[in-house]
């Protein structure tokens, strides 16, 4: 068990490291905003995840002093501790962020979608999100759903134009032909996030199918689960967590989202930050091959080929087992 | 002697029953007695199709209906399937001879490779040395009078196995109303299939589970007619009881086949549920056997049924299959 002494200790350190490499944190256009990003992010769901407040602030705070703007973020994470925290945790600083949350209607109209948008601004204590995505699309007819009159895709632009958010956008784990399902429809999206890593360019690739449209449309795309979703890609996989998120650094994405649940892994992500250089084709071509012989049935990618990352709203919603009825 | 329709196995000049009996379910009966009736009663109604896997039950399924055909092998077309999923020729061979011993006969009519789920297991099936290679040798062999794949998985997977470039004779798929408007094989795999000339074995018709039939969406009887109106050559089901065998022979011994606009307003009902939660053979790895699993490395479920056979399987309780109980 940590103590405070512990926290202090290493966000003192943590300070140290980031003083001397704020300006080294590169940052990236998101879309035509005007607003540029930190190329790593701030994977919400694990700033919840940290064993208290104290720690998620110290993480969140140590992630701005070292550069890093993008926050990520989600209705449903933690049952709103993530959103909580994440607000506390920004307190006076939240000018200094981009800050992102998401909306978990998973089919359900408009007008849930713009009660949970009040509920995400209460909870981490704005007046505005600069990005308010849909999240987990997942479901083949999630598309849809959320286009149908009075659906969620509704939602985004009437939040858009009362000022509320900035920017909008969508997300997924499970399939690239749904992501792109909701790129056909001519729809204004901002962003658009995805799993992008090696393993990736193997198999159901978001990377070669997703990805060109979404430039081709002008969508910026913020990348996810750059190391499996909980790092079995790196337990498993043969490859280092630095090789990892290079790969999906030199990708062309604005930033890469990653969950950072305690100082030290924090601490880690800032360092192979400061050492980042685009990889090189042949660099990820290279990557690329040493993963493929465990990328062809996507067992490192359990949240495309099982429920395991698919969320109890977005079941309950779609009428689904839940995790605990379902193996594995 | 009563009689159900029958219809031709691809080109082959032979014909089997429309209903075939679900080997997985078999091993479900409450005990070998009740096995031997189910087996003894859809062969007295007309079942000649008989359905059979080396890993269903850890061998159970397939040494109940061998017991159970005891005098009856010839009435029959007998079909199981081999586990390999992705390994090697060799296992596959090794798997046929226990199926063989298991069913105390000396050849099966069709031998298909089970479960195909995995996005490179037509790469894996293809490869030098891979299962292909056992699957032509067991033919040469005459151990097999036809060879097949089945799978409840994505379409997609179905397509990579027919466009590998081995001369399937059948190919086994789930066919239901719900399929219809969800990631279909009936819509993607059938017409393939046809192209070829392959005999096509429907499965699934009540999703597994019956589910469905349980929330009032549909009845058993316009789910099995459903299933035996699209140009399959058979349609498998389980029947782990005898009143379900005295059922399913009612339907199929009066079967005659929907119309189109019957078959549409049966698809039209599922419309509402496209997002696959009917079908969790497509969505989770609910219906995935552990075997298929380990050999891909991916996690197993320690409180799934069939894991928690295969791990009193090693335990020694002094009986052949230990119950779960």
């Amino acid at each position: 068990m940590a103590t405070r002494r512990d926290f202090l200790q290493s966000a003192a350190l943590v300070g140290t490291l980031m003083a001397q490499k704020l300006s080294s944190i590169p940052k990236r256009p998101l879309g035509k905003s005007g607003l540029e990003v930190s190329i790593l992010g701030v994977g919400g769901f694990h700033v919840g995840s940290a064993r208290s407040l104290e720690e998620a602030t110290s993480i969140v705070q140590g992630a701005l002093d070292a550069g890093l703007n993008f926050f990520d973020n989600a209705w449903e994470y933690h049952d709103g501790k993530s959103e909580e925290w994440l607000g506390a945790a920004l307190g006076s600083r939240r000018n200094e962020a981009v800050l992102m949350t998401k909306v978990c209607t998973h089919g359900r109209d408009k007008k849930v979608a713009m009660q949970m948008l009040e509920q995400s601004l209460r909870r981490l204590r704005t007046d505005h999100l600069d990005v308010w995505q849909i999240h987990e699309v997942v479901y083949d007819n999630d598309p849809e759903l959320i286009f149908r009159t009075g659906g969620a895709a509704e939602a985004l632009l009437e939040a858009k134009q009362q000022g509320k958010v900035r920017l909008i956008g969508f997300t997924g784990h499970k399939d690239p032909a749904i992501h792109l399902k909701m790129l056909s429809h001519g729809f204004p999206f901002d962003t658009v996030q995805m799993p992008l890593n090696p393993f990736d360019a193997t198999f159901r690739s978001f990377q070669h199918l997703v990805l060109p449209e979404a430039r081709k449309q002008g969508i910026s795309v913020l990348g996810m689960k750059s190391l499996g979703g909980s790092g079995e890609m790196i337990v498993q996989g043969g490859i280092t967590v630095k090789e990892a998120l290079h790969y999906a650094m030199s990708l062309p994405v604005a930033t890469t989202i990653s969950g950072m649940d305690s100082m030290e892994v924090l601490k880690q992500n800032l360092q192979i930050v400061a050492q980042f250089e685009k990889l090189s084709g042949a660099q990820m071509a290279a990557i690329e091959k040493r993963c493929q012989g465990e990328a062809g049935d996507g067992h490192l990618e359990l949240f495309k080929t099982t429920v395991k990352y698919d969320g109890k709203v977005g079941r309950q919603q779609h009428e689904y087992p839940t995790a605990e009825e379902l193996p594995v | 002697m009563a009689s159900i329709p029958q219809r031709q196995f691809g080109n082959s000049g032979t014909s089997i029953s429309i209903l075939g009996l679900g080997g997985h379910h078999l091993g479900d009966a409450a005990d070998v007695k009740t096995a031997h009736e189910i087996v003894h009663r859809a062969i007295d109604g007309g079942v000649t199709f008989f359905d059979n896997c080396w890993e269903y039950h850890r061998g159970k399924s397939e040494v109940w209906l061998g017991s159970a055909l005891q005098g009856r092998r010839d009435k029959v077309f007998l079909m199981t399937k081999v586990c390999t999923h992705g390994r090697d020729q060799d296992l596959a061979m090794r798997m046929l001879e226990e199926s063989l011993n298991r069913l105390q006969t000396d050849h099966l009519d069709l031998w298909q490779i089970h479960g195909v789920a995995f996005d490179n297991d037509a790469a894996l099936f293809i490869r030098p040395n891979g299962a292909a290679e056992a699957l032509t040798k067991a033919k040469q062999q005459g151990k097999v009078r036809f060879v097949g794949f089945t799978g409840h998985k994505d379409p997609k997977i179905h397509l990579s196995f027919l466009n590998c470039g081995f001369p399937f004779d059948s190919v086994q798929m789930p066919l239901n109303p719900f399929d219809a408007t969800f990631r279909s094989f009936q819509k993607q795999v059938v017409p393939e299939a046809q192209k070829r000339g392959m005999a096509i074995l429907g499965m699934k018709p009540l999703q597994g589970a019956g589910i469905a039939i349980q929330k009032g969406v549909f009845t058993a009887e316009e789910l099995l007619r459903y299933a035996m109106s699209l140009p399959v050559t058979t349609c498998i089901t389980g029947m782990e009881k005898p009143d379900i065998v005295e059922q399913n022979l009612r339907i199929a011994q009066n079967f005659t086949p929907l119309s189109d606009a019957e078959m549409e307003a049966l698809g039209e009902r599922t419309r509402q549920y496209a997002d696959g939660r009917f079908e969790p053979y497509k969505v989770s790895l609910k219906y995935d056997n552990p075997e298929a699993r380990l050999a891909h490395d991916f996690p197993i479920d320690t409180g799934q049924k069939e894991v928690k056979e295969m791990l009193r399987e090693v335990e020694n309780t002094g009986k052949p299959f230990p119950s779960d109980k």
